[in-house]
């Protein structure tokens, strides 16, 4: 007769329990610090580091400059996110057909996407440079006269400057996303709908779109949050200029952590978009159908 | 009784034992340093310098001459100048004491001195009897830049200062001097003394050449207009504070005036100038596109071709204008001396000494004048005996005349704001530099900024700040005697 081994039931758990632990500790412990950080009175100025408890929350209802900051991030957001969701799948219908060089000019339409956005930034500063860019060189060419436009301190011009570079650099990726995803739509349901006279519109409603919608819903999802968290583009153009007509929320909070070291409220600031971010996932979630 | 013989006795007694006594290193503080810090030799020790040209001077020249006189590598840290601050205070605040040796701007200093991350200096200057070579640095730069509450925090090792540059071919235009007769009546300034004088002249050369060649640029960028807001703000007659209320007072006449003044400007100078910083306005002047310009001093050595040879310098444009530059103080008399550099001790350093030493070795009057003389460095001349080195007066045909400029302008300078805090209430004037360009009304951005101030100042404390700034303000560099 042999004795039966009962494993200890816990065993399994302390199998897991390095992993768990290490990534509670540099995945939780960061996010509960900066919590507390967000309850004191930490900067990097001062030796006051008491706790303020609400201070720092409150002051964010009355500063202004952070409304106008999650505004502009708003319209930036608001403006290219339809852009190169519509771009990229104009492109992706383009490219869905066989065509001599496709690979070679798909490979050439996603580079912008692996520059890094503040080197993208700072070169479209210097496309959009007044003396020496060429930009206003071309529109030169165009008016027949010399044309000083200032994109980037010109209060009509900067976001047009702004969304531009984003889309320039973003598009490509909704287009290989969704040329993926165009790739998979079954052929014979649209090809029987051509066949009965279905129009490109109507094919393209109730055939295909359902079919590229979970793809479609999470390139949103995605660049969505991206464009919420809008940094490096806006920074190398403009650094939030002129004035502050272009500050994202993002900048605000650099600027208050770490030129203005005001550790404490910038914590605050993170945890505020910590909290619309989330409502803006859990709401899109489930809005967009993405889990059943 | 004690004579006059007894007296003069007495005087030559202690003559001869103050220069028996004397150790050998007062001589010459550079070799003492040497000297003292072969003791380390085999030791590293790590210096905060500004990216770019800045730390040229540490990487090809002073570093390697130190480590080849006393066998201490230098490891420089290249910051661009916006994140110094921050380095420095991370560093301090970590503790991680990743940083020696420093260069900090003056303006930074009281906040820097008063959260302890800069070692005081004097214990060291005493015993390596530097005393005497420190007060051989010009008075602006040794009596406002170099103490905190008493203390010596740093080394003033940069003699930034405004200079205004103008072209003496066109100013003596004789049709330009003529049409300028004609439209006011008077003989046209050269150069001129004022900004009436100077906006006059600017507007009357752009007019003349139809903008073949523009009266004048500026830095109208908002990192520089800072500046140069601080500058002629002060020029103008205005105040940054009423002293005892400590409300700002930089929305007063004299600020919106500078303000609608930038405006009026603008209209004949280049078009563009709004985004102008140091490059875009260092090549307009030195290509010939601008009559007149403000700016730090390398431009007068590179207008002249000095040094402009040198491969690293091979971004700056070649000069049109060398042999044709004058050299003066900005209008009104005080140009601001904005920014410069001290070289400092970091308080968490483990090597104190050592990169004391290093410094001492800099800042010493016979290796700073070797620095200042670099052809690639950013370093200007910064002590008495710059200003007249024979040496560097041969170094161009009106080296001697930029020399006196930089000089006057030393003596006649403007000391940058320096409070707790200082870098908020500058980003104010950056972001209101900046709303001018977005269109907005002169006056409302100043009333703005100005509450942003007070703003400010209430946070820190107005009894804790008015104290700073009192001290601040008593300084001869602060506001125009």
């Amino acid at each position: 007769m042999t004795a039966t081994v009962h494993p200890d039931r816990n065993f399994k758990y302390w199998l897991v329990a390095p992993a768990i632990f290490l990534l509670l500790l540099i995945g939780l412990f960061p996010l509960i610090y900066s919590l507390i950080v967000s309850f004191m009175r930490i900067d990097m100025m001062d030796t006051d580091t008491s706790f303020a408890w609400f201070y720092n929350y409150k002051t964010l209802f009355k500063d202004s400059r952070l409304w106008w900051s999650l505004a502009h991030t708003l319209l930036i957001t608001a403006v290219a996110l339809p852009i190169e969701l519509l771009l990229g799948l104009a492109m992706a219908y383009l490219f869905l057909e066989k065509m001599p060089g496709r690979q070679v000019f798909i490979s050439l339409l996603v580079l912008p996407t692996i520059i890094s956005p503040i080197v993208a930034g700072a070169t479209w500063r210097l496309l959009f440079d007044n003396r020496y860019g060429p930009i206003n060189q071309i529109l030169g060419w165009f008016a027949g006269e010399p044309v000083n436009a200032l994109w980037t301190i010109n209060p009509t011009l900067v976001y047009p400057a702004i969304i531009f570079c984003e889309v320039w650099q973003w598009t490509p990726f909704m287009f290989l996303i969704l040329l993926a995803a165009l790739s998979n739509v079954d052929k014979s349901q649209t090809e029987a709908a051509e066949i009965d006279g279905a129009r490109f519109i109507r094919t393209f409603r109730y055939i295909v779109l359902p079919a590229i919608w979970p793809v479609m819903a999470i390139a949103i999802l995605i660049r969505g949050l991206d464009l919420f968290r809008i940094f490096d583009i806006v920074w190398a153009l403009t650094q939030g200029g002129p004035g502050t007509k272009t500050e994202t929320i993002s900048i605000y909070a650099y600027v208050q952590g770490f030129k203005q070291f005001e550790t404490s409220y910038t914590a605050a600031i993170a945890f505020l978009v910590v909290f619309i971010l989330t409502v803006v996932c859990v709401w899109a979630i489930r809005r967009m159908g993405l889990v059943k | 009784m004690v004579t006059r013989r007894d007296i003069g006795k007495i005087g030559l007694g202690a003559g001869l034992v103050t220069a028996l006594g004397r150790p050998a290193w007062a001589a010459d503080a550079a070799q003492a340093a040497v000297e003292a810090a072969k003791q380390y030799s085999g030791e590293t020790i790590t210096i905060v310098w500004e990216a770019g040209l800045q730390s040229l001077d540490p990487l090809n020249f002073s570093g390697p001459k130190w480590k080849e006189l006393t066998g201490i590598d230098v490891k420089v840290v290249e910051v661009p100048v916006a994140e110094m601050f921050t380095k420095i205070m991370q560093d301090f605040k970590s503790g991680a004491g990743a940083y020696d040796a420093l260069n900090v701007i003056p303006s930074w200093m009281p906040d820097l001195a008063n959260a302890g991350a800069l070692e005081a200096l004097d214990p060291f200057v005493d015993k390596y009897g530097y005393r005497d070579e420190l007060q051989k640095i010009a008075p602006t730069y040794r009596d406002n830049q170099m103490m905190v509450n008493g203390k010596i925090f740093g080394l003033p090792d940069d003699g930034d200062v405004f200079v205004m540059y103008y072209r003496t071919d066109v100013l003596n235009d004789p049709a330009i001097q003529k049409a300028y007769k004609d439209k006011y009546g008077t003989d046209l300034p050269v150069p001129p003394k004022n900004w009436k004088d100077f906006d006059q002249v600017g507007a009357l050369i752009t007019e003349v050449t139809g903008g073949k060649t523009y009266g004048a640029a500026f830095f109208r960028e908002p990192g520089y207009g800072n500046f140069m807001f601080q500058e002629r703000f002060r020029n103008e007659g205005g105040k940054f504070f009423d002293a005892d209320t400590m409300k700002a007072t930089i929305n007063s006449d004299a600020g919106v005036k500078v303000f609608t003044d930038w405006l009026a400007e603008n209209k004949w100078a280049p078009p563009g100038v709004e985004q102008w910083g140091f490059v875009e306005n260092l090549a307009a002047f030195l290509q010939g596109q601008t009559a007149m310009t403000i700016s730090w001093p390398p431009y007068g050595r590179w207008a002249a071709s000095y040094g402009t040879d040198q491969e690293v310098m091979s971004w700056v444009p070649k000069s049109t204008i060398a042999g044709k530059v004058g050299y003066s103080t900005t209008p009104g008399g005080h140009p601001e001396l904005a920014a410069g550099f001290c070289l400092s001790v970091s308080a968490t350093s483990k090597k104190k000494e050592a990169a004391y030493l290093f410094i001492q070795w800099l800042n010493s009057e016979s290796v700073s004048l070797e620095r200042v003389k670099l052809p690639y460095a950013l370093r200007d001349p910064f002590r008495d005996s710059h200003f007249t080195d024979p040496g560097y007066a041969a170094l161009w045909p009106e080296a001697k005349d930029y020399l006196k400029a930089l000089q006057d302008g030393a003596n006649t300078g403007l000391l940058d704001l320096s409070l707790l805090q200082t870098d908020k209430y500058e980003e104010v004037l950056r972001q209101s530099v900046s709303k001018l360009w977005s269109g907005e009304d002169p006056k409302a951005i100043l009333d703005a900024a100005a509450a942003e101030w007070d703003a400010i100042t209430e946070k820190i404390g107005v009894d804790k700040q008015k104290a700073v700034y009192a001290d601040w303000a008593s300084k001869s560099g602060a506001y125009p005697k």
